[in-house]
């Protein structure tokens, strides 16, 4: 069966239209507000992140014994995270301890994480290429007095057109020597999503 | 007779009116417990005019009160929020803590998204994160 020409052409049209809309959307990327409140999806998001620290950063800077002046040494361990999603807790306390340490009321131990690498660092400098004068040396780290932990958890609802997500974050400060809760908060948030 | 009792009518007035006396702050420089520097403020609605900053589009949530205390040589602020609408309302805000030279005494604050029901009042606290911060300005930012 054969068509005629002009119907033939016409046939072609929207694939030619197709193909200059693809052709002419093009994509923009700009740089945004990174405290502006971001709502892409309700998933756990930067602001989400970013609330967190800085309400756990201002209530433990009220402790009492952050308070006392005494620059108490903090480690910091898991913040366990039992919600569904993907979360790296790690740049939450990575976030907590820059605000505590630029508070100066805080210093920082290292913590589990980091332990090789110090420890690689120290044995690299014990090294014959060092002059012993300036070297570290072992046997000079100092024990952290307190120990950061805490956990996210999430419970996720979802009916025909809307989701809602709840978080709460723990955060607690443990006394490392006599095993004692110095400090602990919570931060909760609600995300609803609806459609239409 | 009638002149006595126009006499002590008389006295009783001066008497109030010399009670009612404008209300004073405890401190000097501060009102309502919050940091004022040279700014006159008399009332409510001044400190609310000097230290809130209403940005984007106009909103129907206002501030009603700030009260302020040192919290362990931190700044720590109480500030009520109204909203007078029949609507339930979205808001953002973040506090900009200022130092004695009158610059940024910390990082910008991440804005923080409040729900507010109809003819509702919510208080919002934050403490300064530095004992640098001796001022501070409330920022509300309509999300309508």
């Amino acid at each position: 069966m054969t068509y005629p020409s002009h119907t033939r052409r016409l046939a072609l049209l929207p694939l030619v239209a197709v193909a200059l809309a693809a052709g002419c959307a093009q994509e923009k990327t700009h740089y945004g507000d990174e405290k502006a409140v971001e709502t892409v999806t309700n998933q756990f998001g930067s602001t989400d992140l970013q609330m967190i620290a800085e309400s756990m950063t201002r209530s433990m800077l009220q402790t009492p014994i952050i308070v006392s002046g005494n620059l108490p040494i903090v480690t910091v361990q898991e913040v366990k995270n039992k919600t569904s999603e993907y979360i790296d807790t790690r740049s939450i306390t990575d976030s907590i301890r820059a605000e505590l340490q630029k508070s100066g009321k805080v210093r920082f131990a290292v913590d589990a994480a980091a332990m090789q690498q110090q420890v690689e660092e120290l044995q690299r400098q014990q090294s014959e290429l060092y002059e012993k004068e300036q070297a570290a040396e072992k046997g000079k780290m100092v024990g952290a007095q307190y120990r950061m932990e805490g956990n996210i958890t999430s419970i996720v609802k979802q009916a025909k057109d809307v989701k809602d997500v709840y978080y709460k974050f723990n955060l607690q400060l443990w006394n490392i020597r006599n095993g004692l809760l110095e400090w602990t908060d919570e931060k909760q948030i609600r995300k609803t999503t609806s459609k239409g | 007779m009638k002149w006595t009792w126009t006499i002590i009518a008389l006295l009783a007035a001066a008497l109030a009116a010399g009670c009612a006396h404008k209300k004073g702050f405890e401190k000097p420089g501060f009102a309502y417990g919050c940091p004022i520097g040279d700014a006159k403020i008399s009332s409510m609605e001044d400190l609310i005019k000097a230290k809130v900053l209403t940005e984007g589009k106009r909103t129907t949530i206002q501030a009603t009160e700030i009260r302020c205390t040192m919290t362990s040589d931190h700044l720590r602020i109480d500030a009520n929020l109204n909203n007078d609408s029949s609507k339930v309302k979205r808001i953002n805000y973040k506090f900009r803590w200022i130092d004695r030279e009158g610059m940024r005494a910390w990082e910008e604050e991440v804005w923080k998204p409040l729900l507010m029901y109809e003819n509702s009042n919510l208080m919002v606290s934050s403490i300064a994160p530095t004992n640098k911060a001796v001022d501070f300005r409330l920022i509300l930012l309509s999300q309508e």
